[in-house]
């Protein structure tokens, strides 16, 4: 087809069209046909001149013949003008369509270019000093994993990049030799990560799990507390309980599912050590872990599934691999719940079956048989105010200070205060707090680095760019750094 | 502008030693207290050195190194000075530049000297500028998306259109619906999203808008007069003409990236070639051409 117009300027081709094929017989005829042939044509045996002839008009203008001369005057309209608003009418997104859409992960972009230097992580990898200051890629076993237990949120910037991929901090490698040590004591390494927003308390989570996951640890991660405190899960009172705790049983089961698909491997190579028929299916001991979880089919039964998954990691057997237990979002435990009673009192968080999994084995309370880790994380997204949370991690914090300088003053409570809470002073008495600030320039520059060899970053990396980015980003911030240089318009 | 700190940069990496010829003019304490007092001067002069104005201030000269008399000793550390004195490069290149100051020539480069990340580069970029940091393009397609003055919004949307661009897979170009010549190859734009965008603003850029003249067809009607359009004028009609079409259009999911998808969509559509903005430009450049005539009307021509 060709076009009337050429698309690029305003020539007709029809004079290009002329010279170079026979036009049709439409081209030939010109658009308005000669005066002469038309007063011929139109009054052969008339002698009243062609031009007094009544003009043949549209419809408009033999209105206007009609009605006369009338001018269209302005009319007044009280009300605004109405948008006429055409919607296509396709077919509507089904319920749990747009958060799925939302929700959705992607963890590649084939656009990227792929870096050449980048290599996947092994096992030793993030528990090196060594490697400070390098990035290092997931491996794709790994991806999987850390993907089943929800531990890449949409917000981060994984769908830029070719390959996931992590920069190893100086604070990976304190957590991750922490964890190595107190698993090789068979003692539970309990630590707080916080620090301010997008400082990276998410993504040193996962690079926790990473590190769980590449030694054969089980990692049970609750990715967002709030979907435990905000009542958006049904709930069940637990029998045999007082005071009365409740289950998730919807919850539960979402959990298994998550357990089941990241820790397959772990779980066939453990066995239970005792009988359990309580189980819809009843099993004999010396079956393996993953026959309990596979059993996770329907809500009724999940909290029972779970407790006995959870009891058969709890028993005290030699072939039992360590533990990671995270949670983000810290402070939606470490309140009232917005869940009721049914004598419509507020529930603690704490009274809530699974927080208090949690809690009791942040507080010191549970003893991990091979060890491992609990680890939460703060947020400063939608988190509530927990004062005594706040003040607790304040503490441990100072008194960490201390054994280095004498001299830093721990903060006390607030006497005129009534917002503090017994339980969770409880919980967070001897836990260890992880601080997380601006990566240093070093380790910008390694990330920057990566960035421009992706081809996401268009700048050449040098000392002035570094210095550029890091100051913006508030003192190597890694979330700004990224607001800096991969989110900005110029691109 | 001189740069003030040259001439003491290159004194800073010179050895300071005495002249051997008026050493030996000089009277042997002085010769002793010379290198001390040198170290105070403030310039130098090659006839003469004088005596420092209060001697007794200055510390006792240090004992010289050799045994003997002090006038044997005096010439004696300048030579052995001058043979000890290692020459670095640096060393070196001070000299070579105070030499040629001497000359009256300037070595040094007042871009590299006394600036931790040198000068800026004359004629200052316009990105410099914080207030034209952006590309043009950019800048003005994010004021027209910009809602009761909020740019930074608009902002964080362009920005979150730029990065569905840089996500999605290349376009499969059409080429009944060519787009601006000299356009690099498909596969390209993803990487670079701020020429992928203004690409395709820039290819469904109307060339001529419409002029209505108030009554000058007759009978009240007005009169369509093509007038020729500046590029920026040509990107703001194009945009408006897309954004059209995205009001239109539904979102698929939910959250503050939709109208950012929704507009980026359109984007790749435009380079597609299957949006229906290709159909109103079309629209334009016929009516355009159709009214051409209008141009010779005489009321019209004294106007333009």
């Amino acid at each position: 087809m060709s076009a009337p117009n050429c698309l690029r300027c305003l020539v007709r081709p029809s004079a290009a069209l002329r010279l170079s094929a026979p036009p049709p017989a439409s081209a030939l005829k010109p658009a308005t046909p000669p005066l002469t042939a038309a007063a011929s044509r139109r009054a052969p045996f008339s002698t009243t001149p062609a031009a007094a002839a009544a003009p043949k008009s549209s419809s408009q203008g033999q209105q206007a013949a009609a009605k006369g001369h009338v001018r269209k005057g302005k009319r007044l309209t009280l009300k605004g003008k109405k948008k006429q608003k055409s919607l296509d009418h396709g077919k509507s997104p089904l319920p749990g369509e747009r958060k799925a859409y939302r929700k959705r992960i992607t963890l590649s972009n084939d656009n990227a270019i792929k870096v050449p230097w980048l290599t996947d992580l092994a096992a030793p990898d993030l528990a090196d000093p060594a490697n400070v200051g390098k990035v290092l890629a997931l491996p794709p076993t790994t991806q999987d994993q850390l993907r089943a237990s929800e531990a890449f949120k949409p917000t981060q910037t994984w769908g830029m990049f070719r390959q996931p991929a992590v920069l190893v901090r100086k604070e990976t490698v304190d957590l991750t030799q922490r964890m190595q040590e107190a698993a090789a004591a068979r003692k539970v390494l309990r630590m707080v990560v916080t620090g301010n927003k997008v400082t990276g308390k998410s993504l040193m989570l996962l690079q926790a799990m990473t590190h769980a996951f590449l030694n054969e640890w089980v990692v049970i991660h609750l990715p967002e507390a709030q979907e435990l405190t905000t009542a958006v899960t049904e709930y069940a009172p637990l029998a045999d309980t007082s005071p009365v705790q409740y289950s998730q049983p919807v919850y539960a089961l979402k959990l298994l599912h998550a357990i089941r698909k990241a820790n397959a491997d772990v779980l066939a190579k453990t066995f239970t050590v005792s009988e359990h028929s309580e189980l819809p299916q009843s099993l004999p001991a010396g079956s393996p872990l993953l026959a309990i979880a596979n059993q996770a089919k329907e809500v009724d039964s999940a909290w029972v599934i779970f407790q006995a998954l959870w009891n058969e990691l709890m028993a005290p057997a030699p072939n039992r691999p360590p533990i990671l237990l995270s949670l983000d979002g810290l402070a939606h435990v470490m309140r009232v719940s917005d869940y009721r009673s049914p004598a419509f009192e507020p529930i603690h968080a704490f009274d809530l079956a699974l927080v208090r999994l949690f809690t009791d084995a942040l507080g010191g309370a549970v003893k991990f048989p091979a060890g491992g880790a609990v680890l939460g994380a703060t947020s400063r997204n939608n988190s509530p105010r927990s004062p005594s949370m706040e003040l607790a991690l304040a503490q441990r914090e100072a008194e960490q200070q201390q054994q280095q300088q004498p001299g830093v003053e721990v903060p006390q409570k607030d006497p005129f205060f009534r917002g503090y809470d017994e339980r969770v002073d409880a919980v967070l008495r001897s836990v260890q707090v992880l601080r997380l600030g601006g990566v240093d320039r070093r380790e910008a520059r390694a990330l920057l680095e990566y960035w421009a060899a992706s081809g996401m970053l268009r700048t050449v990396v040098d000392e002035k760019a570094v210095a550029e980015k890091w100051t913006l980003a508030g003192g190597g911030v890694l979330g700004e750094m990224e607001r800096a240089s991969l989110l900005t318009m110029r691109v | 502008m001189p740069p003030r700190l040259n001439l003491w940069s290159a004194c800073r990496a010179l050895s300071i030693r005495t002249r051997p010829a008026v050493a030996a003019s000089r009277p042997p304490s002085a010769a002793l207290a010379a290198p001390v007092a040198l170290a105070r001067r403030p310039l130098t002069n090659n006839a003469t050195t004088p005596l420092p104005p209060n001697s007794s201030n200055l510390p006792p000269p240090p004992p010289p190194s050799s045994s003997g008399s002090p006038s044997a000793a005096s010439p004696k550390p300048d030579e052995s000075s001058a043979l000890e004195v290692p020459t670095s490069p640096e060393n070196e290149a001070a000299l070579s530049q105070l030499r040629m100051i001497e000359y009256g020539l300037s070595p040094l480069d007042p871009a590299v000297e006394g600036h931790k990340f040198g000068l800026p580069e004359l004629p200052l970029p316009s990105q410099k500028n914080s207030k034209y940091r952006y590309d043009g393009v950019v800048e003005q397609l994010t004021r027209l998306i910009m809602k009761d003055g909020k740019l930074a919004k608009a902002q964080r949307d362009m920005a979150m259109i730029l990065n569905y661009l840089r996500t999605s897979p290349p376009p499969r170009l059409d080429p009944s619906k060519p787009l601006l010549p000299g356009a690099p190859p498909a596969h390209h734009l993803p990487l670079d999203p701020v020429l992928y965008l203004s690409l395709a603003v820039d290819s469904v850029a109307p060339l001529v808008k419409l002029r209505p003249f108030k009554g000058l067809a007759g009978g009240g009607k007005s009169l369509e007069v093509p007038i020729p359009l500046r590029a920026r004028q040509r990107r703001r009609i194009a945009f408006n003409w897309i954004l059209d079409v995205v009001e239109r259009k539904k979102s698929r999911g939910s959250g503050r990236t939709q109208f950012a998808h929704r507009v980026a969509e359109e984007i790749v559509a435009v380079v597609e070639g299957r949006s229906s903005v290709w159909d109103r430009r079309l629209e334009q450049h016929k009516r355009g051409t159709a009214n051409r005539a209008n141009l010779l009307n005489n009321q019209v021509k004294g106007q333009i």
